[in-house]
């Protein structure tokens, strides 16, 4: 349980600490709810929507996010500067710092998300790790300590085979795939060790190395789960995220069409066991690997609200950034456990990013000229993104999520096809000709993939363009290129009677826009 | 009205007449007949009918965005796909670097913070299009950054092991 000076903790003008679409987005739901919202901004942020939308707005630093939004001080300063008497991280920066948690608390200030303990406790992988075992979740089976570089081969090689094969030797202090090796036979198991021990040595600092068991063709399935500050814990219906690139989600949806009921029932208990466990409290997801037998093994937790919550939100009709706020002010949380266990319908998001798809998905950063976003039935747009403004370097180059939802999966496919062929960007290359091409995938329309399904595709690609225009669509951009210099702006199709129109206002706009550049 | 493109790298000639409030638009051989009206500064709306079509007044409806990019080229949008092309005829365009039909010189920017960790080619080396030019690590992965063009390395300013922040100049492709 929380402690404060105040008797009841209170939610009235909130701070948003963050940018781009969660900022607006948490700002909605503040509008909704009456209350008053503050935005903090960097130097490039200037113009956002966030910053547009809010009631009020506080320069905190230069661009890059060191020097502003994961200024912890400067965020705080800014709080008691506004008169905000709550705080809402949002995700990414400082959303799961237990120091900022801590410093808005000790501000007297209400922290929309969990106690500072609990980021801490589970931010750390070997402290989660114990915190599932103790709430009797199965977690991926592995070496709870380093392996022991004095232990006799023989030792190593029974530690080894009680976790089974095939198994991965992962750096301690790793990340990014440095100091992993696969192993599938037991006798390469000390060369593996070994050279795994060298990269880690060379790429961290630190030899130090652990066994686990590698899931083949996992799925990423995950929890959402609302807890109070009254001992209620809420999960809700899975959300499947097996489409990564690079261990980067890039679609989501709900329900996952791996998960029976059985298995729902199943990993939905075990994830409200562990945040039971811990005494978790506000919003959170809880990981898991699933394997094609429908055994799942818990991965991590998230101690935040997650990117792809939307989805979440449009099978069960609940609010979740509202209940953060409610239950930070101490509300009882009232949902029906299985209303938000029992999906309506089906869900899925595309995270619409600046990046070329046809250059390795690197950020495309730049002026967005031109940006109409699809609507209609069933289509949900967050973004922070609008004509005229700049993707910035600095950030996740995001221009929005496209959610669509429908009766059914493959009614939600084909509505997230149309909104996808409505969506125009132009000033910047997006991932949307990319999302066009794996929405016609037959392994994502039939839901058979795992989470290397996607790099596995790309791979096969082998740099195959995803913008690829048709003999049609050139002969059209011609015609229409030809076209645009004879009609001026403004003007209308050809005068009857064949008047020539001059077209001189054209080069100079064309000029100006150059300028900009 | 003559017209020289350039449409995906490819030469194209078109040739714009106004015929009864409408335009036939003669492109390499073959004319299209087009009712062009104009959405907005960046927006065309086309209807083509073929040639003496049975129901004047109607046809297939294209929606093109046109948007500037740089070295004075021309992105259009139909239907999703984007199609590059550039303006040369009668009515000249002069962008930075322009000697005709080729693109200006490429300035290579580092995309996002990150360590140079190899630098491919040497300054003067001639570069091919998509050829990787330097290597930067970030996000905990190496990026290939390539060229966009064939060329020269006219200026190479980035130094192995060199830390940058988004927008460094990196190299510069110019024309061999």
């Amino acid at each position: 349980m929380r402690t404060s000076s105040l008797s009841q903790p209170t939610v009235n003008k909130v701070l948003i600490a963050n940018r781009g679409e969660i900022a607006v987005r948490i700002i909605r739901a503040c509008r909704e709810m009456d209350l008053a919202t503050v935005a903090v901004y960097s130097e490039c942020d200037r113009t956002a929507l966030h910053v547009q939308s809010a009631d009020e707005a506080y320069a905190i630093g230069p661009s890059a996010p060191r020097e502003s939004y994961l200024q912890i001080e400067r965020v705080v300063a800014a709080a008691r500067a506004s008169g905000a008497d709550a705080v809402h991280p949002g995700y990414g920066f400082l959303a799961e710092n237990e120091d900022f948690a801590a410093a808005v608390r000790a501000a007297g200030l209400t922290f929309i998300g969990p106690t500072p303990e609990a980021v801490a406790l589970m931010g750390s992988k070997t402290e989660a790790r114990a915190a599932a075992i103790r709430a009797g979740v199965p977690i991926v089976p592995g070496t709870e300590a380093p392996i022991d570089v004095n232990s006799p081969e023989g030792e190593v090689d029974r530690i080894a085979r009680d976790i089974g094969y095939p198994l991965l030797v992962k750096a301690v202090a790793g990340g990014g795939g440095k100091g992993m090796r696969t192993v599938v036979d037991p006798g390469e198991l000390h060369t593996a060790i070994r050279a795994a021990r060298s990269e880690a040595s060379a790429a961290f600092g630190d030899a130090a190395v652990y066994l686990e068991r590698r899931i083949s063709r996992p799925r990423h399935v995950e929890v959402q789960l609302l807890a109070d500050h009254h001992g209620t814990v809420l999960p809700f219906v899975e959300r499947e995220c097996s489409i990564q690139r690079r261990h980067q989600k890039v679609v989501e949806e709900t329900p996952s069409p791996a998960v029976s009921a059985a298995t729902r029932a199943a990993m939905t208990s075990a994830a409200a066991a562990v945040a039971r466990a811990v005494g978790y409290t506000n919003a959170g997801t809880i990981e898991f690997l699933l394997d094609d037998d429908g055994g799942f093994y818990f991965l991590e937790m998230n101690t935040r609200l997650q990117v792809e919550h939307p989805i979440t939100e449009m099978v069960t009709g609940v609010d979740l950034v509202r209940w953060q706020i409610r239950i930070a002010r101490g509300e009882r949380l009232d949902l029906d456990p299985a209303r938000v266990l029992t999906p309506m319908g089906h869900a899925i998001e595309c995270r619409i990013y600046a990046e070329d798809p046809d250059n390795q998905f690197l950020p495309s950063p730049g002026r967005i000229q031109q940006l109409r976003v699809p609507s209609g039935p069933g289509i949900r747009d967050d973004s922070g993104a609008a004509a005229g403004l700049d993707v910035p370097i600095f950030y996740d180059p995001m221009i929005s999520k496209l959610i669509a939802w429908a009766e059914d999966r493959p009614s939600a496919i084909a509505r997230m096809r149309r909104a996808l062929s409505e969506y125009v960007v132009s000033g910047i290359k997006t991932t949307l000709p990319f999302f066009r091409w794996l929405l016609d995938q037959p392994e994502f329309r039939t839901g058979q993939f795992h989470t290397t399904y996607l790099d596995q595709v790309l791979k096969e690609r082998n740099g195959l363009p995803f913008v690829e225009a048709s003999p049609l669509q050139e002969d059209l951009a011609a015609v229409a290129a030809a076209l645009n210099v004879t009609l001026s702006p403004g003007s209308i199709a050809a005068a009857p009677g064949g008047t020539r129109l001059a077209a001189p206002d054209r080069w100079k706009e064309r000029a100006r826009a150059e300028a900009l550049r | 009205m003559r017209y020289e493109l350039e449409v995906n790298g490819r030469r194209r000639r078109v040739n714009v007449h106004r015929v009864n409030g409408r335009f036939a638009v003669v492109l390499d051989d073959q004319t299209w007949f087009v009712d062009a009206a104009r959405v907005d500064a960046q927006t065309l709306s086309l209807v083509t009918t073929p040639e003496g079509g049975a129901v004047p007044g109607g046809g297939a409806s294209h929606t093109t965005v046109l948007t500037p990019a740089s070295g004075g080229l021309l992105t259009v949008q139909v239907a999703g796909a984007a199609v590059t092309v550039a303006l040369n005829g009668r009515r000249r365009l002069a962008a930075v670097g322009d000697s005709g039909l080729k693109s200006g010189p490429q300035r290579l920017l580092a995309p996002m913070p990150g360590k140079v960790v190899r630098v491919l080619v040497q300054a003067g080396d001639v570069v091919r299009s998509r050829q990787p030019i330097v290597v930067i690590e970030a996000m905990k992965m190496e990026n290939e950054l390539r060229s966009a063009r064939d060329g020269r390395i006219a200026e190479l300013p980035v130094r192995n092991g060199q830390s940058v922040e988004a927008g460094v100049l990196l190299a510069v492709i110019g024309d061999s």
